[in-house]
């Protein structure tokens, strides 16, 4: 237990102690500036006495004035830490501390570490951010995920692995999802938005790591996070899109060291049937069960991944239908759920052409030669309602109400 | 505990310390080995561990022995500390000793230039996986971090790297890489198998035909698992039958481990178990799947999964049995046909959608005619049917000619 009654310079009183499970002083989190983990760490003895040692920030700011000053001076300040736009000027309530790669434990002093409190009013701040207009949204995007970065690194220092760690966690993690959606919708060709778009599933990732190693030190102390069903379904759902080489383990492997009421949960079904019908093929039920099953944050995530699955419905249908009945694309958009013009768009990137009958309905004739895969990556299109009126789903990107509840009240998502 | 004389007791300790030096002395393999064998808990170990702890003053006669002959009390003496500890329980204790003590037997090992003690490092090898995984589960009961398997392995790497040299000490390199298999298959953190495996499999110092059979055979088994859990199936029958064929048919438990893993790889290159085979090695969780697979009862082979649905996701093949279902599938076309070519083998080869789903719903399966269009079509998109699907019509229209092309040992394409 550790307690503090300095006070910061914006107010924030660290008063509040942090509660450390009697496990923390062995216990390992991925330590985020290290490319290698644990498990291949040839220094492995050393890692453990740096853990234990447990630094304790003191840092008050979301920034340390050590690195305040330095920017100012370098003129390095992102757009959302200036003072009136002055690229040369900064404030503690503006300057947020940027994510180090190159940082190795000997250099590192406690006024550079914020503590608990402060990380939690940083992130706050962060998240806030995402409903601001005033920027292109990759480039509120690029901020956040820095400086939600640099937050991780802080917790991992410190060792900090408790409730406060699991909320912030679970909040950069939803953070991350709601960008993979955003950022696929934008994308369209140019390299820029592709490569965010990858970096940000790799992050994800990452944070879904570190999230599990800490419900499992919690859950070793007989703490399960209510969460945990729903974040840990979030694993399974991200290899429906393409396989991150973060991802070492296959899927089956990662199941076997998972807890039973983990396994057995109605979310972890979901993701686990819906992943079943993607690897079959079977696009009629893949999307049947996201109408009916999936939850707001999963549907973010899954977002992304909707065109592949088309796709493949088309190459299908496309191999396997009858040369003389043309397939009706207004049924088709039906089954896979999307707009009836994004279909006939999608088929044209497929090399397909699309005819229309006599009575106007369009038709895609089948048996094609010219299938091919799209050339570039295409925008997401998102889930269209199956009925009548063809309407769309409530989209979650334009409200954000991410928050991070010191309480345990759980956190309001949209 | 025994009653044992101090007398008895320094008897029995300087008797130990004289068969080791004398082992050494005479490079008698089999004999060192014997003494190493902590957890076998063999008489001489148990008697000997009686003796520690009424000759309290144990470490003075290791000294004595020393002055005398060779240097051995940096082996020594955590040694006997590690069979004191283990005879009480102390599995920590035991452990922490067991490493400082191999530590100092491998320097002497590297030192020795034949390869008279590789069978005392087998068990060097064996015993410190053991112990770790014993001290682990004390470590977990105090609620503390279990650290010592992931420790062990790091030991067993070293051990690796002393046997991965020209000279005739290479042949025990096979059993350390089983060993170091073992505590990554355990951990979880099975992608470390990688680089050993690279090493066996690439470096010009091995050749794998020279290392002892049984050794082969686990290799095999272990590699054969990592190929199921990345689903390449012809790999995994290639590799998992060479470990059948070269395993002692005496272990029958071997065997059964074996099969437990090529069942399903068979099963997923069409190739159907006895059910002799299934009763004979106590397999009986397979039956209704190949049941299932034989009679093509959808309704079968999802019960069948989830009867045993912890144990196939513990093992690791439960997302290789999911893929089934498309075999399953195509034996109920299968029989369609076959039923309708009794009645009117002229037009045996069309089949209404609607007459599957009639058969379905008489397995108490639940399917609409979109959904056994979709099906249709992928048996057709993945080789398992020849033929298409007309979508007005609402029929599948089968070639006339191998409607239903065997597997042959090619898994189904993906």
């Amino acid at each position: 237990m550790e307690s503090s009654s300095r006070v910061g310079k914006l107010g924030f009183r660290r008063a509040q102690t942090v509660r450390t499970h009697p496990a923390s002083a062995r216990s390992r989190v991925l330590l985020e500036n290290s490319s290698s983990t644990r498990d291949s760490d040839p220094n492995y003895e050393s890692r453990e006495s740096l853990n234990s040692s447990n630094f304790v920030g003191t840092c008050p700011d979301m920034c340390p004035a050590k690195e305040r000053i330095q920017r100012e001076r370098l003129r390095d300040l992102a757009v959302f830490e200036r003072v009136n736009g002055n690229p040369g000027k900064t404030s503690p309530s503006l300057a947020v501390k940027k994510f180090c790669r190159t940082l190795s434990s000997n250099e590192v002093h406690s006024s550079d570490l914020r503590p608990t409190l402060v990380l939690q009013n940083t992130l706050k701040y962060l998240l806030s951010l995402m409903d601001s207009s005033e920027h292109p949204f990759e480039v509120v995007h690029d901020f956040v995920f820095d400086r939600t970065r640099s937050i991780r690194q802080d917790l991992s220092m410190q060792n900090i692995i408790n409730e406060e760690a699991i909320e912030m966690y679970e909040e950069m993690v939803k953070f991350h999802i709601i960008s993979h959606q955003r950022l696929a919708r934008h994308r369209s060709g140019p390299e820029d938005s592709s490569s965010l778009h990858y970096l940000n599933m790799e992050q994800l990732t990452k944070c879904l790591l570190s999230l599990y190693e800490v419900y499992d030190i919690n859950r070793r102390l007989q703490f399960i996070n209510k969460h945990e069903m729903e974040f840990h379904s979030f694993y399974i759902l991200l290899h429906i899109g393409y396989k991150i080489p973060i991802m070492k383990e296959s899927l089956s492997l990662w199941f076997r060291h998972l807890s039973s009421p983990i396994l057995h949960s109605k979310e972890m079904r979901f993701a686990r049937t819906l992943l079943r019908y993607f690897r079959m093929g079977d696009y009629k039920r893949f999307f049947g069960i996201l109408e009916t099953e999936a939850s707001q944050l999963q549907l973010c995530l899954i977002e992304p991944f909707l065109n592949e699955a088309r796709v493949q419905a088309i190459s299908c249908i496309n191999h396997s239908g009858y040369k003389l009945q043309p397939y009706p694309l207004e049924h088709l958009s039906e089954v896979l759920m999307i707009k009836e013009q994004e279909l006939e768009s999608l088929c044209c990137k497929c090399g397909l052409e699309v005819i229309t009958d006599e009575l106007g309905c369009k038709l895609l004739p089948v048996k094609q030669s010219s299938f091919h895969h799209p050339k570039s990556d295409i925008e997401s299109y998102g889930l269209t309602s199956s009925d009548k009126f063809h309407s769309s789903l409530p989209r979650p990107d334009s409200s954000s109400n991410l928050q991070v509840n010191s309480s345990h009240g759980g956190t309001a998502l949209f | 505990m025994a009653y044992v004389s101090m007398g008895e007791a320094h008897r029995r300790i300087t008797d130990f310390l004289g068969r080791f030096s004398d082992s050494i002395a005479s490079q008698d393999g089999a004999a060192l080995r014997s003494l190493l064998a902590v957890s076998s808990n063999s008489s001489l170990l148990l008697s000997l561990a009686d003796a520690l702890n009424i000759f309290q003053d144990w470490a003075r006669l290791v000294k004595q022995a020393d002055r005398n002959s060779q240097q051995l009390g940096e082996i020594l003496v955590p040694h006997l500390r590690c069979i004191q500890s283990f005879r009480i329980g102390r599995f920590v204790e035991a452990y922490v000793a067991f490493e400082k003590s191999a530590n100092a037997f491998l320097q002497e090992f590297r030192n020795w230039e034949t390869a008279w003690a590789v069978e005392a490092v087998y068990m060097v090898a064996h015993e410190i996986r053991v112990l770790a995984e014993l001290a682990d589960k004390e470590l977990s009961s105090m609620g503390k971090n279990p650290e010592k398997l992931q420790g062990a392995g790091s030991f067993l790497m070293k051990v690796f790297g002393s046997l991965a040299g020209k000279g005739p000490k290479r042949v025990g390199a096979l059993y350390v890489t089983c060993q170091l298999f073992k505590v990554y298959f355990k951990l979880g953190t099975v992608h470390l198998c990688r680089s050993v495996i690279r090493s066996i499999e690439t470096a010009k110092i091995f050749d794998f035909e020279e290392f002892p059979s049984s050794d082969k055979a686990t290799y095999m088994y272990y590699t054969g698992r990592l190929e199921v859990y990345n689903e390449n199936f012809v790999a995994a029958d290639q590799k998992l039958t060479y470990a059948l064929m070269h395993c002692n048919s005496r272990y029958e438990a071997n065997l059964r481990m074996i099969l437990k893993y090529l069942i399903p790889v068979k099963l997923s290159i069409g190739i159907l178990p006895k059910m002799t085979l299934l009763e004979k090695y106590n397999l009986i969780e397979y039956t209704n799947v190949v049941k299932a697979l034989k009679s093509g009862d959808l309704r079968l082979l999802r019960r069948a999964l989830q009867e045993h649905e912890d144990q196939f996701l513990r093992t690791g093949v439960y997302l290789v049995l999911e893929k089934l279902e498309l075999q399953v599938y195509q034996r109920l076309v299968k029989k369609i046909h076959m039923i309708q070519k009794q009645k009117d083998p002229s037009k045996a080869h069309q089949i209404k959608l609607d007459l599957i789903v009639k058969a379905l719903k008489w397995l108490q399966v639940d399917m609409d005619v979109d959904e056994v269009e979709c099906i249709m079509a992928i048996l057709i998109y993945k080789n398992l049917m020849k033929g298409y699907f007309a979508h007005k019509s609402k029929v599948v229209v089968l070639s006339k000619q191998d409607p239903f092309p065997k597997l042959k040992g090619k898994p189904v394409s993906s």
